[in-house]
């Protein structure tokens, strides 16, 4: 890759919504064929990243070529290379999938002599053959993302921008939905997506965390997971606040991270302190309903990396 | 400018309106009902007021004085009474609306030049029908008194023609009978025709909220061909109103229509053009569709109910208002309909008008297209 040129690449790119700075000084190279993975908590600037590249926004400051254009002077010209599905994708709910996908067509001058093979193509490959004459309204959402998906890709774009395209879709549409931007990644589309959901950071071949407007973390979703300090301990409790911060004073514990009822706990050795800690709770009367070994997801280390920041940041407000 | 853009625009716009019926209704049905419904509700044409009379003359004059007054369509005799508390009576229990009061000395004071006793007794919290009672009752006395005089002179051996007395008619041209509906439904047109401008506002504003404007923006679609796009299917749905509303207006009101029908078309279309414009800028300054409707309210439906002329004329305006008046596509568009409908001129005399609404067309499309940003926020 060394010897390629970066098909997105952002230089200080800034964006400021009145007192908000949503994105923040991002420098960013993506090369052409990549998967990149856009993750972060809600409102850490991963939208507006997305549509300052797909130059639906202008730019505060700094700025960024796609595709050897500049996004500042030459947004037009870049239209036409990418594809971009919003975050709250629309379509036009009276049309007909097919109507749907060449009126997109004909907005990208697709050549009128390929659009029918290249229709059913899509068609097939989004699974929606079938329901072509169905209007967009009367679609299951997972269709709808799937028509929305085909409708970007009407016009063969070389880079794709997809702004959270399974949030709110069924585990199954998910897979699905996943197997096709695979398939495109195979076939050497630059795929730039964002996702709330980490089990689909991990099927990116690069990751990108976002935080307040920042790119904190940039790399491979091993890497990413290697950064997580030490091991992990599952744990079910009955009453999560007080098991928590009892945990906490533990010996070797290193961080606690809490998800609904079950308490996610880092150890410096799992061997050693899960006895401990079961031994812990039985002394001090909680009850403990499971405590087991596991495998740290890119969640734990997103999650760890963040709390890292936010106290790292905290001391050096005090100091 | 991509024709090929231009066409898949158009074509998708259209077949949302065919397929919304919310939309279809607000384009192709509220235009004739409102029509419909201001006619009826703000020309209601003044006839057949129930009125009293008290005669304290009772001579022969009297008499045919009552018979003139009431005889027409305009003042129906309820009944004769004897006294001014039963005059009081009948106004208070709504069963007249004014009372014509005679004088004891009625035919004398004629006879003898002396003036004239009469009185009309109105209901003041009925402003506008008392208005119309003391109108055509003066109106009547006047012309009575006159023939009265002229048959006195004669009497006394003086022609008529060596008096030549003036004698003022007042002929109201194109409308005889001055029926204010015959006046105001070619002028409320253009208001109702709005209705397809206030859509296009909101067809904006629906695509802003539900997300569709941006996945448009990120195509290489023109801002041009865009908003063009948007505006030429509304165009088409407002001819279909500008087809239906002389015939309806025929039909339901007699209003006649006296001049070119394909002048007429011709002329509807700029007009329409020119206030989608207007419709075009509101949409491109509002993000909401709540937003469009309050903007399109202030910009096209108010003003056009005041600055263009239809119920206030433009001549007792104040300057800066006078001025604004121009701006509005409705203002010489009325001048336009009225025309057409009744005094059945052509582009002889129209062309000035026909050359404002062009220039607005022009005018606000283009500010339309010049703010229309290809982003967001
Ligand atoms: N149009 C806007 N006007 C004002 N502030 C905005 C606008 N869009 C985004 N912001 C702010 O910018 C910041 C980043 O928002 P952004 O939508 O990019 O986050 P996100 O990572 O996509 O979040 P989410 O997971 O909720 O989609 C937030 O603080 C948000 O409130
Ligand atoms: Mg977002």
């Amino acid at each position: 890759m060394a010897d390629t040129v970066p098909i997105i690449e952002t230089h200080a790119l800034t964006r400021d919504f009145k007192a908000t700075r949503a994105v923040d000084s991002l420098e960013l190279s993506i090369w052409p064929g990549e998967l990149f993975g856009l993750v972060g908590p809600d409102g850490a600037g991963k939208t507006t990243t997305l549509r300052l590249l797909a130059g639906l926004l202008d730019i505060t400051s700094g700025g960024a070529e796609l595709a050897g254009y500049d996004l500042a002077r030459q947004a037009e010209k870049i239209k036409r290379k990418i594809g971009y599905m919003a975050q709250r994708f629309s379509l036009y709910s009276e049309l007909s999938v097919v109507e749907n996908l060449s009126f997109f067509a004909e907005l990208y001058d697709v050549d009128p002599s390929v659009l029918q093979e290249r229709t059913e193509q899509l068609l097939a490959f989004a699974d929606l053959t079938e329901f072509r004459s169905r209007r967009a309204a009367h679609l299951s959402g997972g269709m709808q993302k799937k028509l929305a998906l085909a409708c970007t890709l009407i016009h063969r774009p070389q880079i794709l921008l997809l702004d959270e395209p399974t949030t709110g879709v069924d585990p199954v549409s998910r897979r699905e939905f996943w197997d096709i931007l695979g398939n495109l990644h195979l076939e050497g589309t630059t795929i730039v997506v964002s996702t709330p959901y980490m089990d689909e950071a991990d099927r990116c071949s690069r990751v990108g965390l976002m935080y307040e407007g920042r790119m904190i973390v940039c790399a491979d979703p091993q890497s990413i997971r290697a950064q997580i300090q030490g091991e992990l301990i599952e744990l079910h409790t009955e009453d999560w606040q007080m098991a928590s911060a009892f945990v906490e004073t533990l010996p070797g514990v290193l961080e606690v991270q809490i998800y609904g009822e079950s308490l996610h706990v880092f150890v410096d050795s799992a061997d050693e302190r899960l006895p401990a800690i079961e031994a812990a709770f039985r002394d001090q009367g909680l009850v403990l309903r499971e405590a087991r070994r596991a495998t740290a997801r890119m969640e734990e280390a997103f999650i760890s990396l963040v709390t890292r920041l936010d106290t790292a940041r905290r001391l050096e407000k005090e100091t | 400018m991509s024709l090929r853009h231009l066409r898949a625009i158009v074509r998708k716009e259209v077949q949302h309106i065919m397929r919304d019926r919310a939309t279809l209704i607000l384009v192709l049905v509220t235009p004739t009902a409102m029509l419909f419904l201001m006619a009826f509700a703000l020309a209601v044409d003044i006839k057949h007021v129930p009125i009293a009379v008290l005669d304290y003359d009772r001579t022969p004059t009297s008499r045919s004085l009552i018979r003139r007054v009431t005889e027409g369509n305009d003042l129906d005799l309820y009944t004769e009474v004897g006294s001014l508390d039963e005059v009081n009576r009948l106004l208070v229990g709504g069963d007249v609306k004014a009372a014509m009061v005679i004088g004891a000395a009625f035919e004398d004071d004629l006879m003898s030049l002396r003036g004239m006793p009469l009185q009309v007794v109105i209901d003041g919290t009925e402003p506008k029908t008392g208005g119309f009672v003391v109108e055509r009752v003066g109106g009547q006395a006047e012309a009575f008194v006159g023939e009265v005089l002229a048959r006195q002179i004669q009497v006394h051996g003086v022609s008529l023609d060596s008096l030549q007395p003036i004698d003022l008619r007042v002929r109201a041209l194109y409308n005889p009978a001055l029926k204010p509906r015959v006046d105001m439904v070619p002028g409320l047109i253009s208001m109702v025709l709005g209705f397809p401008a206030l859509s296009v506002a909101l067809t904006l504003a629906h695509e802003r909220e539900h997300g569709t404007l941006e996945q448009v923006l990120v195509t290489p679609v023109g801002r041009v061909e865009f908003l063009l796009g948007k505006m030429i299917p509304y165009v088409i749905v407002g001819l279909v109103n500008v087809i239906v509303i002389p015939m309806v207006a025929r039909a339901t009101f007699h209003i006649p229509f006296n001049g070119s029908f394909p002048l007429f078309f011709l002329l509807s279309a700029l007009f329409l053009f020119a206030i989608l414009g207007v419709g075009m800028v509101v949409g491109v300054f509002t993000r909401t569709q709540p937003a469009a409707l309050a903007l399109s309210f202030l910009v096209i439906f108010f003003p056009g109910f005041f600055l263009t002329g239809i119920f206030f004329p433009i001549v007792s305006m104040p300057e800066v208002m006078r001025v604004e008046s121009l701006g509005m596509p409705g203002t010489h568009y009325a001048v336009i309909t009225r025309g057409l409908f009744l005094t059945g001129v052509g582009l002889d005399v129209l062309w000035p008008y026909a050359i404002m609404l062009v220039g607005l067309c022009v005018g606000f499309t283009a500010i339309a297209v010049f703010f229309f940003r290809k982003k967001l926020g």
